[in-house]
């Protein structure tokens, strides 16, 4: 997709954005069938967004909301799982906790250390794909090793356990500069599958406009002032506004504002730097 | 004095930036016969180790380079600083440098300068040239000066930084970032060499540090399934210094890097050490930040290393009293942590207090303790771990004496600082300016 057609898709109205998100799922379950389908769901503001969407398509055509997999990284806010349990319930929703039990049944809280040898051999082999060749490791599930034993992990074993052929995940092009050349199919490898993205077009604004104007719930973390919901011991509070008051646009520029900090300390910490 | 009056033919300068790039691994790559231009150009130059900054990051090293003195006259202590009188974080960003840069100087002067990717230039600000800032820099239009310049940029489809979250997904996909990544970096930089007007050029390459960050293991381990993609990409750099080279013949060409690299030992985090010696404490555990700070704190650390009292007077819930208690504190904690030692090997290599290495206007910002690890111990101010040491995804760790400098000429100087940089071109350039921290090289 060219800068042309992703600037026009961009610069619809909330309705237009909707029903183009809603066409992308409508061609996906032709293509793969409900039952191949599945939603990753975290709880935060984009994957239910992703959710309603579905939501809504499946209504239309009388059929069930996919398989949503919700992946459990040993270091979740109780606030998001409690907003997932409510979501399970009023939607109805067939939702598997996707989780490396091997490792977490090893450690009670974050920083413990985690003895290679006491590792099923299915982890073990994963730390050797990594080139990981010590003995321990200490448990932090937003490390290398952490992020790949505690979401990669699961995530693969959930496709290949319930024979996922697509998965819907809610990334958007101005999140970060890495998604600016995806498509809405893109398919991956390692198991082979096809990732499907119907709100690319989204902006953060667009989000919180449809939320409020179709009611659609979100977790109580974003009126307490957090932008965006990764684990709980990384994910820092911006402000103490609610979520949607918060300069989202950042139309002028000055330091340490809202949206460029939050950049920043995103590109600090990938370096290793905060 | 009268020189610059002269109506005669402006001197130039060109420098290449290699950020992260340690002077011992150049060595190695010329004695083994991976960097031939470089080579060549050190058999009549001089390449020597360069002291960094301290702290040893890329934003306070590069913006010394860029002014010439140190933090306490430039105001840069680190990528992020407290906003005075609170625990909050800002990004210190071009507006918040109190010194003018080479480029300001050289502006004042009527040259033309060309400074491209240069880390702690972010947003640009105007100058008689062309500017295109560096880490950390989040929009090119907000990055770029002027507007024919962000359209030239955005029109090849440059790109501003490597994504290093891709070096979670894959080795092969960072990888593959990295080398699109420096080729619209190196077309950049080759177009506005040979195509403009410049009187000072720099052109500066990220891509150094980032595979030094995520891959300095493929670099000492020839086994590494990585090794040859690293030696060819410092061919791939070489080729760029060659055609730099050819470009310049007799004008002056430095090539610098603003810290040095080794591999990691270990991550030492510095907040937990602070909170398990009963010097931190928060209201919240885990805390969301700083801010959570409570009011039986006496210290805490921001990335690298910099360490803070909690002064009464000067923070908001500041308990600890100025004169002779904030004096013994400092000192009690500066011995405590030379002490700490893992597997019996001494982590910390020194720490300074802020009078011994900072002087001027903004002193007072500056980090009451500032700690320099050995090597491969690589201090974080991260919150949030739960264990005094620790590793992740990263396996090369800065230096702060083992940074590069080249010139293409001969110096005799042995203790070269990055903030000598500056004075150095401003004398090849016949300007004369009397406000350096560092010293003129020549």
């Amino acid at each position: 997709m060219n800068d042309h057609e992703q600037k026009y898709l961009e610069g619809l109205n909330i309705d237009e954005k909707i029903d183009f998100s809603k066409k992308i799922i409508n061609d996906a379950i032709s293509r793969f069938g409900q039952e191949k389908i599945a939603l990753a769901i975290t709880g935060g503001k984009d994957s239910t967004m992703l959710l309603w969407l579905f939501k809504n398509v499946c209504s239309e055509l009388s059929i069930k909301i996919p398989k949503c997999m919700f992946i459990d990284e040993g270091d979740v806010f109780t606030e998001i799982l409690e907003f997932v349990e409510t979501l399970k319930k009023q939607w109805n929703l067939d939702i598997v906790i996707a989780k490396n039990t091997d490792v977490a049944g090893k450690v009670k809280k974050i920083g413990d250390i985690i003895k290679v040898k006491d590792l099923n051999e299915s982890n073990r082999q994963e730390l050797r794909n990594l080139n990981f060749n010590e003995d321990e490791f200490t448990f932090e599930p937003e490390s290398y090793i952490g992020n790949h034993l505690m979401k990669t992990v699961p995530m693969k074993t959930f496709i290949q356990e319930y024979k996922i052929a697509a998965l819907a995940t809610a990334i958007r092009w101005d999140e970060q500069e890495a998604r600016k050349n995806e498509e809405y199919f893109s398919p991956r490898t390692n198991p082979d599958h096809y990732r499907i993205h119907p709100i690319l077009h989204f902006k953060e604004r667009d989000i919180w406009t449809a939320i409020h104007k179709y009611k659609i719930p979100y977790c109580i973390l974003y009126s307490q002032g957090y932008r965006s919901l990764g684990a709980k011991s990384t994910t820092y509070k911006n402000s103490d506004i609610p979520a949607w008051q918060q300069d989202l646009e950042h139309t002028t520029e000055r330091s340490g504002r809202g949206q460029d900090k939050e950049l920043v300390m995103e590109k600090l910490r990938d370096l290793g730097y905060m | 004095m009268f020189d610059f009056l002269k109506k005669g033919k402006k001197k130039k300068v060109v420098i290449l930036g290699i950020d992260g790039t340690p002077c011992s691994l150049l060595r190695d790559l010329i004695q083994a016969g991976d960097m031939p231009n470089l080579s060549s150009l050190t058999s009549t130059g001089t390449l020597s180790p360069m002291f960094a900054s301290i702290p040893e990051v890329s934003s306070t090293s590069w913006t010394t380079f860029m002014t010439g003195v140190n933090p306490g006259k430039h105001s840069i202590y680190g990528f992020m600083d407290l906003k005075p009188g609170t625990y909050e974080l800002f990004f210190p960003n071009s507006h918040n440098i109190t010194s003018p840069t080479l480029w300001d100087i050289l502006t004042e002067h009527e040259n033309k300068c060309i400074v491209l990717n240069v880390p702690s230039t972010y947003p640009a600000r105007p100058l008689n040239g062309i500017l295109t800032a560096g880490f950390v820099a989040i929009d090119l239009k907000k990055a770029t000066y002027p507007e024919s310049a962000y359209e030239y940029l955005n029109s090849i489809n440059y790109k501003m930084d490597v994504d290093a979250q891709k070096a979670k997904q894959s080795l092969e996909t960072f990888c593959e970032d990295v080398l699109v990544t420096f080729s619209k970096r190196t077309e950049a930089i080759l177009h506005f060499l040979k195509n403009e007007e410049w009187d000072l050029f720099v052109g500066t390459i990220t891509e150094t540090d980032r595979l030094h960050h995520f891959m300095w293991d493929a670099y000492e381990n020839k086994e590494h399934k990585f090794h040859n993609f690293f030696i060819d990409f410092y061919r791939k750099v070489d080729s760029l210094i060659g055609e730099i080279a050819s470009v310049c013949n007799d004008i002056p060409f430095m090539i610098i890097s603003d810290h040095g690299f080794t591999s990691i030992k270990q991550e030492v985090y510095i907040n937990y050490w602070l909170c398990d010696k009963g010097y931190l404490n928060f209201t919240k555990a885990p805390p969301d930040s700083l801010e959570q700070i409570d009011s039986n704190t006496k210290a805490f650390a921001l990335d690298p290393a910099r360490i803070y009292i909690n002064l009464k007077g000067k923070f908001p819930r500041g308990i600890v009293e100025s004169g002779s208690e904030y004096e013994k504190l400092r000192m009690k904690i500066k011995e405590e942590l030379l002490a700490l030692e893992i597997n019996g090997s001494k982590v910390i290599r020194n720490i300074y207090t802020k009078e011994e290495i900072y002087k001027g206007t903004y002193t007072d910002r500056a980090p009451d303790l500032v700690v320099v690890g050995n090597h491969g111990y690589d201090l974080k101010g991260t919150l949030n771990k739960s264990s005094l040491f620790g590793r992740s995804i990263f396996t090369g760790a800065h230096t702060q004496d083992n940074a590069t400098f080249f010139i293409n000429r001969t110096i005799n100087d042995s203790k070269i600082h990055i903030m000598d940089v500056s004075p150095t071109v401003l004398k090849l350039m016949g300007i004369k300016y009397e406000f350096f921290d560092g010293k003129p090289l020549i």
